[in-house]
């Protein structure tokens, strides 16, 4: 019988991993990409207590699919910016999109 | 036991992937590594008894947002960008802010009460659907608003004349 902890822990752990993709990467994909598995890693959380502490009623589960979709909504907008981004500045890497640096 | 057992692996199918997604140098190798991630992701969605996730993570990540990715990484930069350091100056930071974060997260799970056994899982996708046109209808509205606006987005964004 797996214990809600390791679900919650997997969870963390892939939250932690993101949070370092997303502020170390240079390329700008590489950030969206640290954004998507924070994403993932709110899901398992949301559905995993959905399933040890409110059985029957899956409140989490709905939540869980609205950050999908916004999640989807996220990803085309970002990654729309970064096809602009390299049109106009012919880079993808972050540090050299410093036009309001002072 | 055969259930911890697919748990580990499932486990070692989200992680691994998701620490070489974000370390590997080639953006395109990332995102393939990304896929792997997030299919594990969905197989334990499927172990939470939550069927429709399950199909849902496959079709919109799996399938749309990292083909998306794909799409965008061959479209834009050139290969010398899958060449140099990928880490900008702060990674050690991140790093550390990352393992405290986690630490902090498994110590307070450590307190969390066991919670009882457990129902048997019964197909979720009926009463998931009458519960978000019922009792979660006005959020379900703006998130079809979020999706139109995101269109809109990436349409205007694209314009090669103005942005």
């Amino acid at each position: 019988m797996v214990s809600l902890t390791g679900y919650l822990l997997v969870g963390a752990a892939l939250f932690g991993i993101g949070l370092f993709g997303a502020l170390a990467r240079r390329n700008i994909m590489g950030v969206l990409i640290g954004i998507e598995l924070m994403f993932n890693a709110a899901n398992i959380n949301f559905v995993a207590f959905n399933r040890y502490l409110h059985p029957g009623q899956p409140w989490g589960q709905g939540f869980a699919v609205f950050i999908i979709a916004l999640a989807a909504a996220e990803a085309v907008v970002g990654l729309t910016l970064v096809l602009a981004i390299y049109r106009n500045f012919k880079t993808v890497l972050a540090e050299n999109l410093n036009l309001l640096k002072g | 036991m055969i259930e911890a057992a697919v748990f580990a692996i499932l486990a070692v199918m989200i992680l691994v992937p998701a620490v070489l997604a974000v370390s590997l140098k080639n953006i395109f190798h990332c995102a393939l590594w990304l896929v792997v991630s997030l299919t594990g992701v969905g197989g334990m969605f499927a172990m939470l008894g939550s069927d429709f996730l399950f199909v849902a993570q496959i079709l919109v990540y799996a399938g749309g947002i990292t083909v998306l990715l794909l799409f965008v990484v061959l479209l834009s930069g050139s290969p010398k960008d899958w060449i140099i350091k990928q880490v900008n100056g702060q990674w050690a930071w991140s790093l550390i802010l990352a393992g405290i974060f986690v630490s902090l997260l498994a110590t307070l799970f450590r307190q969390l009460p066991e919670p009882g056994p457990l129902a048997e899982t019964v197909p979720v996708t009926k009463a998931l659907g009458l519960i978000l046109v019922r009792d979660m209808v006005l959020p379900f509205e703006a998130v079809s608003l979020v999706l139109l606006a995101a269109l809109v987005g990436a349409i205007h964004f694209n314009k090669r004349n103005r942005v």
